[in-house]
């Protein structure tokens, strides 16, 4: 009965969104009509009420796209960013992320290209951020079945590969559970920003009226340092410091 | 004024008197103003042409006569026909303010009779300015000449075609034009009409007769909707130049005309080019098989009323197959006063490059219909050509257009994800969450289990060395089994080889000893538990050492088969003894 507990709980937990989740799929079917239909307006309206409670990268690609047929660029871009958050080297994400960017006023540096780039990125995340807590719950599971299978088993040479075996899965299970970590920590990380003025004066000190460092306009990405007296500390792709008023930005 | 326009005009003037149709009848009166001061004079000229003499004195209607009437005829010879005119002339005057009806005069002509038109004097106080009751033909000048330009309709759609006709009126008898311009036209595209030779034609005016000769005909299209303005026509003539006068110049100006232009309707087909009028499309294939390689004239004509001049070809897509060359544009079109007709053809040649069957689909054109004031669509039907395998077989396909990069001609956000979203609760992972710590433990927690478990067997199992004993006997049968295999086969090595192991390996295994450490000595301490413990370590002995003895020597002192039973009895006792 001990052992049941976790799986009865998932079930309960699994039951309980299914009922908002009815809803929420055939809310998802009427923006899809909508959005056939060239209606962006429609479509995001319900995108948007699905979001309150669901989230999902699909659904976040969805949102982007009526932002960006709607022409705000700015709103495009935040949520292309959420989605490739939940779902990294996602290509249709990346591919609608880099067109909206095109519209971006401003460049300021390029980002620096990773070697293995989105295979990297697809095997750190994959389309799912639990993908990796769920690998680390097998993986355990099977760590305990060698090690049950290594006292159990008669004969040395049996005995000897389950054993060593365990310790392999060890091994990997560390691995998973480090993986599940730096997955959960990226996916709840809010220290990015979009822009959303259509132009922001970047200031040299948190207040009104101190000098402007630089200038920025919508849709740019940022990263966001501090918060101090109301105002955010943010800093550039390109190391550039300064601080700007938080109405302007929009955490990612 | 260059001198060819002059002597067109010249030859115009010249002509004016011939033009006169010999035997046409006519039976006119008019006056030279229709409006006069108190005490002015006006004059009344009732003439009546190729129809005798006589005709009646017109009521005059309060206005007084002060002078004629005055008699005058014409007799003109043209190419042997006589044409003759018979006029009267009366001086007359208004003494009261007021407007006069001077009645119709009639003529017997034949058998029936001709009247001529009614017209009205006004008649107004002498000293304020007369009011010129053809004021709507704009500010004349001279009542005896003046120039109008007329249009046929004063609102059009955009593009329609609208006729201006440039008119001179005269009442001079010699008139000579020196400068002649046509008005600016902003917003209109314009088409001249040849008009050809156009002689002078008499026409009343509001009872006044003037010769007539229109100066000008043109089509005009306008270009964009809203208020449009034709400008005045501007012209200066001399009159009454003679062998002994050298007369006076007179400068024309007609007035201007306002023209509204209507936008076309906003729902637009797609295809529309903004062709407006009534047109007609047909699509002539002159084949529709043909071999690869061979050349099909395709032909797309339009006919109508329209600009037909502004007409573009219409876009034609033909497979990548095709070769297609620009179209020959053939006109048919006249420009005359009832606008602009005709036909203009595109003749495509289009050369299949590749065997097969294709569907060109349908050409189709959109125009505004005036008729009905809508847009009117025009499909033909579709062009269907087979083609059949050219000359020289698959080779054709080498004349292929040379492969090109697939061009990017735009830009768009891939298509929204459709079907299940994989929608999970927001803010929830399993990383962390209860049921993962829960699935983390679990196998941990079972394996515990397990281990508690097993640890509880094993004491109950007690210690390995029990187990051995009390399977030593039916592993000595076993092993006993195996030498009786080999007493049946007659084999004495197999024999021996198998009854020395059984019992050694049933002593070691019951007193938990090595194989080597089965010995005599060993046997005696083993079996001294026992009730007759030295005769079983004997009798063990005993046999181990004729099994020895018989499996590396040739000697062999009891059967075989003694020497088996014998064994087994010996483990018999053993375990018999050890149960008690």
């Amino acid at each position: 009965m001990k052992q049941l507990l976790p799986f009865l709980f998932v079930l309960t937990t699994m039951s309980a969104s299914a009922v908002t989740k009815l809803e929420a799929d055939s809310m998802a079917a009427r923006a899809q009509r909508a959005y056939a239909m060239g209606d962006a307006r429609t479509a995001l309206a319900a995108y948007d009420s699905i979001a309150v409670d669901h989230n999902s990268a699909a659904l976040q690609l969805n949102i982007g796209n009526c932002w960006f047929k709607l022409g705000d660029v700015a709103h495009a871009i935040l949520h292309y960013e959420r989605g490739l958050r939940l779902a990294p080297g996602d290509e249709d994400l990346q591919a609608n992320l880099d067109l909206a960017n095109e519209q971006v006023k401003d460049r300021i540096a390029e980002k620096p290209s990773f070697a293995l780039g989105t295979t990297w990125a697809r095997i750190r995340g994959g389309h799912d951020p639990d993908q990796w807590a769920r690998r680390s719950l097998w993986v355990c599971a099977l760590f305990f079945a060698l090690l049950t299978a290594a006292i159990l088993l008669r004969g040395r040479g049996p005995r000897r590969i389950a054993f060593t075996s365990s310790g392999l899965a060890l091994i990997f299970l560390a691995l998973c559970i480090a993986f599940a970590v730096a997955r959960h920590n990226e996916v709840v990380d809010d220290g990015q920003a979009i822009i959303m003025e259509p132009k922001v004066d970047v200031l040299g000190e948190p207040r009104t009226g101190s000098k402007v460092l630089f200038v920025l306009h919508k849709g740019t990405k940022l990263t966001v340092l501090q918060e101090a007296n109301g105002w955010y500390e943010v800093q550039l792709p390109n190391g550039n410091v300064g601080w700007m008023p938080p109405a302007a930005l929009e955490r990612i | 004024m260059n001198w060819t326009a002059r002597l067109i005009l010249l030859m115009a003037l010249i002509g004016s008197t011939a033009s006169l149709r010999a035997q046409e009848i006519t039976f006119t009166a008019s006056v030279d103003r229709k409006s006069i001061a108190v005490g002015e004079h006006v004059r009344l000229t009732i003439t009546l042409s190729n129809a005798g003499d006589r005709f009646s004195t017109p009521d005059l209607g309060g206005l007084v006569v002060v002078g004629g009437p005055s008699y005058g005829s014409n007799m003109v010879s043209t190419n042997g026909r006589m044409s003759v005119s018979v006029s009267r002339t009366w001086l007359l005057t208004g003494t009261a303010p007021g407007k006069f009806t001077i009645g119709a005069s009639k003529a017997s002509v034949g058998g029936g009779t001709l009247q001529t038109e009614p017209i009205t004097i006004e008649v107004v106080k002498a000293g304020s300015r007369p009011s010129d009751a053809s004021a709507a033909q704009g500010q004349r000048s001279d009542p005896n000449l003046f120039v109008t330009i007329s249009l046929s309709k004063n609102k059009a759609y955009v593009g329609e075609q609208v006729l201006a006709t440039y008119t001179l009126y005269n009442r001079y008898a010699a008139l000579e034009l020196s400068k002649f311009e046509l008005p600016k036209l902003n917003g209109f595209w314009s088409e001249e009409i040849e008009i050809g030779e156009s002689g002078w034609s008499e026409q009343v005016v509001n009872g006044i007769g003037y010769r007539v000769a229109v100066l000008k005909k043109q089509l005009l299209f306008p270009q964009r909707s809203g208020k449009l303005r034709v400008e005045p026509m501007e012209l200066t003539c001399i009159v009454n130049r003679s062998f002994f006068n050298r007369g006076s110049s007179i400068d024309l100006k007609s007035s201007p005309v306002d023209f509204t232009s209507l936008a076309l309707p906003p729902n637009a087909p797609a295809d529309f080019s903004g062709a407006v009028g009534e047109l007609d499309l047909q699509v002539q294939t002159d084949r529709t098989s043909v071999k690869a390689n061979e050349a099909i004239e395709i032909v797309v004509r339009m006919s109508g009323r329209t600009n037909l001049k502004l007409l573009d070809a219409p876009k034609l897509d033909f497979p990548g197959d095709f070769e297609a060359y620009d179209p020959k544009v053939v006109d048919k079109i006249s420009v005359n006063a009832s606008g602009m007709s005709g036909s203009r053809e595109f003749q495509y040649t289009v050369i299949p490059r590749h065997d097969g069957h294709f569907d060109l689909g349908t050409i189709s054109f959109s125009y505004f219909d005036t008729r009905t004031n809508t847009y009117k669509s025009l499909a033909s039907d579709p062009i269907v050509i087979d083609v059949a395998p050219g000359e020289g077989g698959p080779s054709t396909n080498l004349r292929y257009p040379s492969k090109s990069d697939v061009v990017t001609l735009g830009e768009e956000v891939r298509y929204i994800r459709t079907g299940d979203l994989d929608l999970r609760t927001k803010g929830h992972f399993l990383f962390a969450s209860l049921p993962w710590f829960a699935g983390m433990g679990a196998p941990a927690l079972a394996f515990l289990l397990l281990l508690a478990w097993q640890r509880k067997r094993e004491r109950e199992r007690g210690d390995v060395e029990g187990t051995r004993r009390k399977r030593a006997d039916g592993v000595a049968r076993k092993r006993l089994r195996e030498a009786e295999l080999g007493l049946d086969q007659g084999d004495r090595n197999v024999f021996y080889a198998a009854l020395s192991k059984a019992l050694h390996g049933y002593l070691s295994d019951k007193f938990n000893l090595g194989v080597a450490e089965v010995n005599t000595n060993e046997l005696r301490q083993r079996f001294a538990t026992y009730a007759d413990g030295n005769e079983l370590a004997d009798d063990c002995a005993r046999l181990l050492t004729a099994c020895d003895m018989a499996r590396f020597a040739p000697v062999e002192d009891k059967p075989r088969r003694e020497l088996y039973e014998e064994a087994a009895q010996l483990i018999q006792r053993i375990e018999r003894s050890a149960r008690k």
